[in-house]
C-alpha cells in the first residue's frame, strides 16, 4: 500500500494498492469519520483482493467501490 | 622505457591444470604466458610483458582466503608487475570471486590490477565498489576481443596513466564520482537532455539509476478465511515514546511489536518516528494511517481473514539504502514463513 506507486512499480513489487498521501496513506483525515473508516476499509480490502489476484509482475490494484464489495476477486 | 610487467591470474581450468576436481588446487606460478594468457601477450603486444601467471583452484582462492592470498602476495613480491590481470572470468562465479579478490589483493599492495566478467558476476556483485572490471558476455568466445580491451586498461594502468570515468574506458561503474569542470552549466546541459528527449535523439543522463531485482510474483491465495496475515510498515509506527529507539532516517532494522488483542492504534499508545514527512496525521488523529490495525480487525471479526498475526513490523523507510531494505526484508520475509503467516499487508510511506 502505497501513496506513490511509480516507486514500488519501477523497483518491482508486485501487488501495489494505490493510497491516498504519504502522511495518511491508508485513510484521508479530510474525511467525515466515517467515510475515512470506510476508505481505509477499501483500501485494505484492495490489498485482501490484491493477494487473491494471480498477477505476471508489478500491478498496480485502485481502491474502487467495486473491489470493496467483492467476496474476493476470483483467481484464474 | 622497458617492458611494463604484468602478471596474469587464471584459474585450474585455464590453467590447464584441470576442472572441478582440481577445483582445490592450491596456489602455483608458472613463468610467462600460460593458455588465455598468450591471447593476453598478443594484446599486449611490444609495450608489455607477462612475466608470470598465477593458477589457483577456484575453491582454494574463496574458501582458503588466508592461505591464498599469502601464497599469491609472495609471487607479487617476487615478480613486482606493475599491474595484475585477473581472468577474464565470464559467469563463473567462483572464478569471479577469486579474480575480484586477487584485484583487491593487488591493490592493497600498491598495484593497480583490472579483471573482467559479466556485470552480475559474483565478484562484482560482492567487490564492485573496489575493482576495475571490464564486462564481459558468458562465453569464452569472445576471449580475444576481452583480452584486448583487458591489455588497454592494463597498459595505461601499469604505465602509471590514470584511468577515466567507466563509462569512456569501458570498464563497469564502480559508484565513484570524481568533481570536474563542465564546458555547460547543469541548467543548460538539463534543457539540452530534454530537447534532445523531445525530438527523440540519444542524450546520456549523468544520474545513475539503480537497477533493481525482478522478484517473482508469488501465486494468488485463494480464500482468506483460514489465512494469517501479518502487518508490516515502513512508517515508522512505534509504541509512544519508542522504546527501541527506531531512528527517524537511514534505519539499519525493524522491530517487532505485540498487537495479540489489540483493537486499533491509538495516538495515545503510539507513535510514528518518521524524519522524512510531516507525521502531524499519523500523531495526532490516526496511527492507522500507516498501519490499519482497525480495518483489518474488523475483517478478522468478521471472518474475512483467518488470523491477524501477533507481531507487526515496523522500521523507518527514509534514506534507506538499498542493501539494507533489502536485508531487512529477507529477514522479516524468514521470520514470517517460520511462523506460518500467508501473506503480509505492507504500508510503504
Amino acid at each position: 500500500m502505497s501513496a506513490l506507486p511509480m516507486i514500488p512499480l519501477a523497483v518491482g513489487a508486485n501487488r501495489i494498492v494505490r493510497g491516498v498521501r504519504v502522511e495518511h496513506v491508508c485513510g484521508d483525515p479530510a474525511l467525515s469519520e466515517e467515510m475515512d473508516r470506510a476508505l481505509t476499509r477499501r483500501i485494505v480490502q484492495t490489498a485482501l483482493g490484491a493477494l487473491q489476484t494471480q498477477v505476471d509482475g508489478p500491478t498496480l490494484f485502485e481502491p474502487s467501490e467495486g473491489v470493496a464489495q467483492k467476496e474476493a476477486v476470483h483467481a484464474s | 622505457m622497458g617492458k611494463i610487467s604484468v602478471v596474469h591470474y587464471i584459474n585450474q581450468f585455464f590453467g590447464g591444470i584441470g576442472g572441478e576436481e582440481h577445483a582445490n588446487e592450491p596456489v602455483q606460478v608458472s613463468d610467462g604466458p600460460v593458455g588465455p594468457g598468450r591471447a593476453l601477450q598478443q594484446a599486449l603486444g611490444a609495450d608489455a610483458e607477462i612475466t608470470a601467471t598465477i593458477i589457483a583452484g577456484d575453491n582454494y582462492f574463496v574458501e582458503e582466503v588466508g592461505l591464498a592470498s599469502k601464497a599469491a602476495l609472495e609471487a607479487l613480491r617476487r615478480h613486482a608487475p606493475q599491474v595484475i590481470v585477473a581472468g577474464p572470468a565470464f559467469d563463473a562465479g567462483r572464478y569471479g570471486l577469486a579474480c575480484a579478490q586477487m584485484c583487491r589483493l593487488a591493490q592493497d599492495a600498491g598495484i593497480p590490477a583490472v579483471t573482467a566478467m559479466t556485470s552480475d558476476n559474483t565478484g562484482v556483485i560482492t567487490y564492485g565498489a573496489d575493482i576495475v572490471a571490464v564486462p564481459s558476455g558468458s562465453s569464452p568466445a569472445e576471449m580475444q576481443s576481452i583480452m584486448a580491451k583487458l591489455a588497454g586498461i592494463a597498459v595505461k594502468m601499469g604505465s602509471g596513466g590514470e584511468l577515466g570515468p567507466a563509462d569512456g574506458e569501458g570498464y563497469l561503474p564502480r559508484g565513484i564520482r570524481k568533481p570536474l569542470v563542465r564546458e555547460k552549466s547543469g541548467a543548460i546541459r538539463a534543457v539540452d537532455m530534454m530537447e534532445a528527449r523531445l525530438m527523440g535523439d540519444s542524450f546520456t543522463s549523468e544520474v545513475f539509476i539503480k537497477q533493481y531485482d525482478v522478484v517473482q510474483p508469488s501465486d494468488a491465495l485463494g480464500s482468506l478465511k483460514e489465512k494469517t496475515i501479518a502487518l508490516v510498515t515502513s512508517g515508522g509506527m512505534v509504541p509512544r515514546g519508542n522504546p527501541d529507539r527506531l531512528s527517524n532516517a537511514r534505519a539499519e532494522g525493524a522491530f517487532r511489536y505485540d498487537i495479540e488483542g489489540v483493537r486499533e492504534l491509538t495516538v495515545e499508545g503510539w507513535e510514528s518516528v518518521h524524519g522524512g514527512f510531516n507525521t502531524r496525521w499519523l500523531n495526532t488523529k490516526d496511527p492507522g494511517y500507516a498501519l490499519p490495525l482497525r480495518a483489518v480487525r474488523e475483517l478478522e471479526e468478521e471472518g474475512a481473514i483467518g488470523k491477524i498475526h501477533n507481531t507487526y513490523y515496523a522500521t523507518t523507510g527514509n534514506q534507506t539504502a538499498v542493501t539494507a531494505a533489502k536485508r531487512m526484508g529477507g529477514e522479516i520475509g524468514r521470520e514470517l514463513l517460520n511462523q506460518h503467516v500467508d501473506a503480509v499487508l505492507l504500508v510503504a510511506t
